[in-house]
């Protein structure tokens, strides 16, 4: 929730310029995450991931199936199909291999951001990634 | 030729010894008789630092302050914090940690075992209750059998987590860096420019006065005068971080604090004001940003501060006169003289 509003002043303030790949990985210990994994998936699959990215962020710790299908139902999917989706883990594979790919390169917080493979732990200022976006643009050239 | 200045200048500089006795290699680390270090304590403590059921809502653990990629400390100004809180002064490394007598910026702590609990209960850090920790800690069967196998039952306490945490702690050494090497004979081991820059450490510079012994460190507090952070005073959230340490170290005047007090909190010994621990200079390098409150970001701004003999009002510096080569040749033996040799590190597997 809290690195949120920074990550989307770096999209903007680097059009064209940076990637954002997002990979899931759901701590289990939480109720919801990796239903809230699903959903997101689930809403990819009729075009709508970055919107329910979003709600999902903004709506958090509020996670639990009818908040998700509410919210499924606010971005105006087809509500019965995401439902079938996440009530199926539809998407469990993926998530599960998001999962070992992150214990892989020893991820071990979340939020945890790779900037062309730097890693970076925690929420941290914007200028802070702003730093480092900077420096690895000029390296290119860009 | 070059070779024979460089010999005359390490004969100069050895043996060399200021308050803190004289620089030696990192030898044996000092373990408490009370926490004997064994191999499955280490790996015990190693999970429970990386587990985020320490803290208040599972999102953080010991090592996202103490990152092991930026050698334990999280290269931001002041350290990460609990969600939507501040707070107030940087993370340190805890290379070499075992070494140091007193710990946190202001020496709060006398042993990692009590050091270990303070971030876990802080509103500002992993804000978690203990007692609550104990059962979470108590649930998980790995665990049990864990401290079974290193405490002879499955007791979880804190003191025991603590305990175990410690000892993973004192297995972050920094070993044989060139300062070490050079230490023990190796005549080559730093570089024309960094033997320079010991010259300098050790002597123009005084650095050795304060950063001395095997840790560079003389477990002594000082007021150097450094500025206070300008997030200090323009945060909310640090000044309320502020105010509630002040609060709970009983200084009467909490709500009106704008400034960080230090040592004084815990001694409320007036000449305590503002004096901060000095710290380790080992794997400097990767610790950016420098002083308890993260002013300065480059060494470079750090020699700057102590070449000009440190801040307002101190009394401790005195202006050192180096000159540009000087400084930067006391600045590349900061860097290469003080990395020790990279340790794979092998990521725990949090039950």
């Amino acid at each position: 929730m809290a690195a949120g509003p920074t990550v989307k002043q770096l999209m903007q303030t680097y059009p064209g310029k940076i990637r954002r790949v997002i990979k899931n990985y759901p701590y289990k210990y939480r109720d919801f995450s990796k239903t809230a994994a699903e959903a997101s998936l689930a809403a990819r699959d009729q075009g709508k991931y970055w919107e329910m990215h979003e709600i999902l962020l903004t709506r958090s710790p509020k996670l639990d199936r009818a908040s998700l299908i509410s919210y499924a139902q606010e971005l105006g999917l087809d509500v019965k199909k995401f439902t079938e989706s996440i009530d199926s883990g539809g998407h469990s594979k993926e998530i599960d291999g998001d999962v070992l790919y992150a214990e892989s390169i020893d991820l071990y917080n979340t939020p945890t951001f790779y900037i062309n493979g730097r890693q970076i732990v925690g929420e941290r200022p914007f200028e802070y990634f702003k730093k480092i976006i900077d420096e690895l643009l000029k390296q290119k050239g860009m | 030729m070059k070779k024979i200045f460089c010999m005359i200048l390490m004969l100069l500089c050895l043996p060399v010894c200021g308050m803190t006795g004289p620089l030696l290699p990192v030898g044996k680390v000092p373990v408490p008789d009370n926490n004997p270090q064994t191999e499955a304590k280490v790996e015990l403590g190693k999970k429970l630092f990386f587990d985020r059921r320490l803290s208040g809502d599972g999102t953080m653990s010991c090592a996202t302050c103490h990152d092991p990629n930026l050698a334990y400390s999280d290269g931001l100004e002041i350290s990460l914090n609990y969600p939507t809180t501040r707070n107030w002064r940087n993370s340190p490394t805890l290379i070499n940690v075992a070494f140091q007598k007193l710990l946190f910026h202001d020496g709060r702590a006398s042993s990692l075992e009590e050091q270990a609990l303070f971030p876990m209960m802080s509103a500002f850090e992993m804000n978690q209750n203990l007692d609550y920790m104990e059962e979470e800690i108590r649930a998980v069967p790995e665990y049990e059998t864990a401290f079974t196998e290193v405490f002879g039952d499955g007791d979880t306490s804190r003191e025991r987590i603590a305990m175990a945490i410690a000892a993973f702690e004192r297995s972050l050494v920094s070993r044989d860096a060139a300062l070490d090497r050079f230490l023990t004979g190796d005549e080559n081991a730093l570089s024309p420019e960094a033997l320079q820059g010991y010259a300098i450490f050790t002597g123009k510079g005084q650095c050795v006065r304060c950063h001395g012994g095997a840790a560079l460190a003389d477990d002594r507090f000082y007021v150097l005068g450094v500025q206070e952070n300008p997030e200090h005073l323009n945060d909310p959230r640090i000044a309320a971080t502020r105010r509630f340490v002040a609060k709970v170290s009983h200084f009467e005047e909490y709500r009106t604090l704008a400034e960080d007090p230090g040592r004084y909190l815990i001694t409320n010994d007036r000449k305590d004001w503002q004096a901060f621990r000095t710290p380790t200079l080992r794997e400097i390098a990767l610790t950016a940003p420098y002083m308890h409150n993260g002013i300065y970001e480059t060494l470079d701004e750090v020699i700057e501060f102590f070449n000009a003999g440190g801040g307002k009002d101190n009394t401790v510096l005195k202006p050192l006169h180096l000159s540009p080569t000087e400084k930067e040749q006391l600045r590349v033996f900061l860097e290469e003289g003080l990395s020790g040799v990279p340790v794979d590190f092998i990521y725990p597997k949090i039950p």
